[in-house]
């Protein structure tokens, strides 16, 4: 019984009005109210859940747990640990099916985003308005934009030959490049992950120099790094098929954009002599990529401030390839030139 | 078979030992980093009882549902300025030299390239009933003339600089 009592007291705490008249008179219940208990709930949100109307008294009168426990038939599952997340995936037939991974219970569960970093803000509020202006193209009512959806070209003419036969590239290319979208506010181009590359030739004889160089990428960018292994061998480099020669790590989200900005912000200015990214850089769909030499990798804050924990020669340099949403490289440029990275060049034609 | 003599001795540890001793020393900090490197890659994860794992599903589903808000309200805000430019676009196109709206068919080829070049030829607009001042403005700004060379360098200044306090500075030209 005095369980019971205390706890309708605890929860009358939470009944009352957050702003009462402070007076110590005693409560219609008897009790005597603290002085404590009433600024509690001062700075917590107007509309909480800790304000809503008490419960009716039939509702408190009838609440008795042991007798509700004791007429339960059968027991209430265990609170404790439960379930355990396969370690394995074991293919889409398999009884034991890990949750999926933004479940807290999965073993991919990734918590967060904790922080907005200031690159993503500044994109959000400015960069995608302005290439949002800049890029848009008109189309008069009645007019869409052109279609693209048959490219290959089919065979035409009189040969016999040329029936069911099947359609061949488009010309100037054996590559089916990306449809060009244009920019609409749905397609408004945005990084969508950095991938930074570093390729170690040395290490096909001495494996310190990949071990070395997976801890320099793994503290720049901030994840897990993933070796790579030397797919065909070539004498005049030394390599070897089968020796682990390569480290990547591929960023997205937070990290992706702490990485940019770092690069754009604090390591690229320091480059002696150095005059931007090649116009020409991208791979015709909107990824970008460029080098870094380890004199540049050196740079990066995570390692200066810490460079003696690497032996010098072993820093390694890196790729680094900026994917984007963008569909042409000349979408992708415009992205990164408001982002900050400085271009080196001009093009004739913009592609 | 016949009884073969063991010739090689049991323990290798003598020769290993020797063998280290012609081996050149290895880096300590290598080492170090080698150690650190082989750590285990994830943790467990987590394993929460039935009400904090309630807890922890209120508060995520919360969250998912802020950063949901969140992102609509930006694809909102940007379908509204997409919108107006297409407003602003279709007057153009249609106001003649006195910016009056001109009585123009929409069967007009508007321009669809935006590599810099008019779909437009001369004749054509000179051919047209209303004259060659109507839409003027508006071819001017479907040329997209150096859209394509990408934002001054400046641009990204405010990504590490605070806002100016006197506003936005018209006269500013690049030094």
């Amino acid at each position: 019984m005095a369980l019971r009592e205390s706890g309708r007291q605890w929860l009358s705490v939470f009944s009352k009005p957050a702003v009462r008249p402070t007076s110590l008179a005693p409560n219609t219940n008897g009790q005597r109210r603290w002085a404590t208990t009433r600024s509690h709930f001062k700075d917590l949100e107007s509309n909480s859940s800790f304000n809503t109307p008490p419960a009716s008294a039939d509702v408190i009168k009838g609440y008795n747990p042991i007798a509700r426990s004791a007429a339960r038939k059968g027991q209430l599952p265990r609170s404790g640990y439960q379930y355990r997340s396969p370690k394995h995936y074991r293919g889409p037939l398999h009884p034991h099916q890990p949750p999926p991974k933004s479940d807290p219970a999965s073993r991919e569960f990734i918590p967060g985003p904790f922080t907005y970093p200031r690159l993503e803000q500044t994109y959000h509020s400015t960069i995608a308005h302005d290439i949002l202006a800049m890029e848009y193209v008109h189309f008069p009512p009645g007019q869409a934009s052109p279609d693209h959806t048959q490219r290959l070209r089919r065979w035409e003419g009189d040969s016999p030959y040329f029936a069911n036969r099947s359609p061949r590239m488009p010309r100037g290319g054996r590559r089916l490049k990306l449809v060009k979208r244009p920019t609409t506010f749905r397609t408004i181009p945005k990084v969508e992950r950095v991938t930074v590359h570093s390729f170690v030739p040395a290490a096909a004889d001495d494996s310190a120099f990949l071990h070395v160089a997976g801890m320099a990428i793994q503290a720049i960018t901030g994840v897990r790094v993933e070796s790579h292994q030397s797919k065909r061998s070539v004498s005049q480099w030394g390599l070897r098929a089968g020796k682990y020669v390569a480290v990547t790590a591929d960023i997205t989200g937070e990290d992706m954009y702490d990485f940019i900005s770092k690069t754009v912000h604090m390591v690229l200015p320091k480059i002696k002599d150095w005059k931007g990214i090649s116009v020409v850089s991208g791979d015709h769909s909107g990824n970008v990529s460029f080098g870094l030499k380890p004199e540049a990798v050196a740079f990066y804050p995570e390692i200066e401030v810490n460079y003696d924990m690497y032996p010098a020669k072993m820093i390694p340099g890196c790729h680094i390839t900026i994917h984007t949403s963008a569909t042409t490289d000349k979408q992708a440029r415009n992205l990164l030139s408001a982002i900050g990275m400085p271009y080196e060049g001009t093009l004739k034609r913009y592609t | 078979m016949p009884f073969q003599p063991q010739v090689s001795p049991f323990s290798t540890s003598a020769t290993l030992l020797a063998r280290k001793k012609e081996r050149p020393k290895k880096d300590k900090r290598i080492t170090e980093l080698r150690y650190h490197l082989m750590h285990p890659q994830t943790p467990r994860p987590l394993r929460f009882g039935r009400s904090r794992y309630l807890r922890h599903w209120t508060i995520h589903r919360a969250w998912q549902l802020y950063r949901r808000q969140q992102r609509e309200a930006r694809e909102r805000e940007l379908q509204r300025l997409y919108h107006s430019m297409r407003d602003a676009c279709e007057e153009l196109r249609h106001m003649d030299e006195l910016g009056n709206r001109a009585p123009l068919s929409d069967a007009t080829p508007g321009v669809i390239e935006d590599e810099g070049g008019e779909a437009e030829t001369r004749e054509q607009v000179r051919a047209r009933p209303t004259g060659k001042e109507v839409g003027r403005l508006y071819r001017k700004a479907m040329k997209k003339q150096d859209v394509w060379k990408g934002f001054p360098i400046e641009y990204a200044r405010p990504l590490t600089d605070y806002p100016s306090r006197d506003g936005w500075n018209i006269g500013w030209k690049r030094p």
